[in-house]
């Protein structure tokens, strides 16, 4: 990797350079909150923001995408297109970038999602370093930095940007859109030192050790009942969340039902007709279950196949539960749990 | 299409695992009120020369305008060209092909999944138990297995049907329990008039059988209900754990593990299973 340094005032030219050639997203405000939108001039570009509602998963498997459009008579597909515009996301905190790239594990793997493959390809990433709040646990994951999975990298050492770059296209993009400059001893130290205080303004990390041998070990803690009851199965943590890719597919019959589209809509495993069959069987028809499912999956399920947990610590489903539910008081709950049996005991 | 860092995209139209196959609907068969078999072509040469599976895996049966359904595979792999599926009306995707015709053309996708491990079945002997329409499955391992006979020791068949007139593949059935190689048992939970054979669950069968513990591999699908009760006769006859093996229903709806909705413990079904041996099973939690 190398690096180059940008003067803060000098970057609304390499938004206004990007636009000229790509559709480029950002977080913008919108209320009191942050959501990625397309930017209408670098005016709009929030990089102050401390979240955003939604991840950045939405630009590349929409909430509704339409997957193949259909004709009815002898069951044809008449197209599968793909809309992938020419795209740069301008400003995605380290932990999306790692949602990102877990999202990546599913989708560009084993039999790889030509629809999220296309938009992967045609969006760059322009990270942006970030400042934790409240409630951020990243640094429970290591996913608090980033290494992979950007074009380039902007750290704010206060007037200037320490920008790493990661790729052909990301180099080029600085030579051609901003003036900026080879980086010095001094810009490194600058960069350790705003490093170390970004990771001392976090609060001790979540324990969260021995955790995929804790779920299988506490299964059957009562901890998931009490979980269960709270659990509104509204799905909302699923929908804010950066790493959970589930979906629904289903068929949407023009009017004159001689044709139609194949929807895939974002799917929730806290429905409850998630995991349920055609003959009635349903495999987690309770809340608990599922609420447990969700948790099992993230820490265990996805680290079977891809040596990683599918959490990256960004809070959002925290700020979204209605119930009060979230990851650091759950692995928290567990940690402490007793199982079933401890309970009957006492 | 181009990529923006000059590389070429995958082609959507050609390589989209999403994307059915269409097949015609050769011959359909009715096999009890609620089950028929279909067997199916795959209409264009090339995805048809290409289609080969092994027993226990499934293909996701689309029907555009009601959506998609798993349905496994009952056809052995040596039936080159034609597919067959048992189908019980159970939801909308298998009530619309109930009310097809031969001739018309649904959507196939697939092979998917994990099947029997046949070859490393050869040279045992094969216990294989079925409940209701988990016959389906382990018909193809049946067939296969029939088609190589010479390469396996005792083929066992224990076969439960809730009533008579809900036996499927009773011609088939009858077939098996005639030749000398196949020792096939049918009972019924509730007999009529006509049964004059065994009568109760299918774990009452094991009184009757003879295992050869460190030469047996076991097969079993049926309702979830009734993988424990089976799993446990199979264990008494001390079979090893990793030699029973399973074969799941779940809500396998992409097929290529993507959607999520077939997650079983920490696996899913789709790509993990849907056959799996007893001791991964145990492995997985709510699996059994």
């Amino acid at each position: 990797m190398f690096f180059r340094m940008i003067d803060k005032d000098r970057l609304p030219d390499l938004v206004r350079g990007l636009a000229a050639e790509f559709e480029v997203v950002g977080p913008v405000a919108k209320g009191d909150s942050f959501v990625y939108a397309e930017l209408e001039g670098p005016g709009d570009l929030r990089l102050d923001f401390d979240s955003t509602l939604l991840p950045p998963k939405e630009w590349f498997m929409p909430p509704r995408e339409r997957i193949m459009r259909f004709a009815t008579a002898d069951n044809e597909v008449v197209d599968c297109e793909v809309d992938a515009p020419p795209r740069v996301l301008f400003g995605v905190h380290p932990c999306d970038v790692n949602g990102l790239q877990l999202m990546d594990n599913v989708f560009l793997g084993d039999r790889p999602d030509p629809y999220y493959k296309a938009r992967r390809e045609n969006t760059l990433i322009v990270g942006v370093n970030c400042q934790p709040s409240d409630t951020c646990f990243c640094n429970a994951w290591g996913t608090d930095e980033t290494h992979w999975g950007f074009d380039i990298f902007l750290s704010d050492l206060g007037p200037d940007y320490f920008v790493s770059v990661r790729s052909v296209k990301g180099a080029e993009l600085i030579d051609r859109h901003v003036e900026s400059r080879e980086i010095t001893h001094q810009d490194t130290r600058r960069f350790q030192e705003v490093t170390a205080r970004f990771k001392a303004s976090f609060p001790e990390p979540l324990d969260t050790s021995q955790l995929p041998l804790l779920l299988d070990a506490k299964f059957d803690s009562p901890v998931w009942d009490e979980l269960g009851e709270r659990c509104l199965s509204c799905g909302a943590c699923s929908m804010v969340c950066p790493t959970c890719y589930c979906f629904d597919v289903k068929d949407v019959l023009d009017p004159d039902h001689a044709g139609g589209e194949r929807v895939r809509v974002w799917d929730s495993c806290m429905f409850r007709d998630f995991a349920a069959v055609a003959h009635g069987a349903n495999f987690r028809e309770s809340r608990s279950s599922r609420v447990k499912y969700r948790y099992y999956h993230k820490q265990w399920g996805y680290l079977s196949k891809f040596e990683r947990v599918l959490c990256v610590g960004c809070g959002r489903c925290t700020r979204a539960c209605l119930a009060g539910i979230n990851p650091p008081e759950v692995i928290a709950a567990l940690q402490g749990a007793m199982s079933r049996e401890e309970v009957a005991a006492e | 299409m181009i990529g923006i860092d000059g590389h070429v995209h995958p082609e959507v139209e050609t390589v989209n695992p999403y994307r059915p196959h269409r097949a015609r609907i050769t011959s359909i068969v009715d096999l009890t009120d609620n089950e028929k078999l279909f067997e199916l072509r795959l209409i264009d040469e090339e995805s048809r020369a290409e289609f080969s599976h092994s027993a226990g895996q499934f293909v996701e049966v689309s029907i555009f305008g009601v959506g998609e359904a798993p349905i496994s595979i009952s056809s052995a792999p040596s039936k080159q060209g034609f597919i067959e599926l048992c189908v019980r009306r159970a939801g909308d995707v298998t009530g619309a092909l109930h009310d097809m015709r031969c001739g018309d053309i649904i959507g196939i996708r697939g092979p998917f999944g994990r099947g029997f491990p046949f070859e490393q079945m050869k040279g045992s002997d094969v216990l294989l138990v079925a409940g209701g329409l988990g016959i389906a499955p382990l018909k193809s391992l049946i067939n296969h297995i029939h088609d190589e006979r010479h390469a396996f020791g005792n083929v066992t068949i224990l076969y439960g049907s809730r009533t008579p007139s809900e036996i499927l593949f009773r011609r088939q059935f009858e077939m098996w329990q005639h030749r000398d190689d196949f020792d096939m048992v049918l009972t019924v939970d509730q007999a009529d008039e006509t049964w004059t054979g065994e009568v109760g669950l299918v774990t009452k069968l094991f009184d009757r059988i003879d295992v050869d513990p460190s030469n047996t591999y076991g097969a079993i699908c049926g309702p979830p209900v009734m993988y424990k009760y089976v799993i446990a006769e199979m264990r008494k006859k001390s079979i090893d754990a990793d030699r029973i093996y399973v074969s799941f229903e779940r809500r396998m709806k992409c097929g290529v593990g993507k959607c999520g909705h077939c997650g079983v413990g920490h696996q899913y079904a789709c790509v993990d299973g849907p056959v799996f041996n007893y001791w991964e099973a145990m492995n997985l939690q709510e699996a059994i």
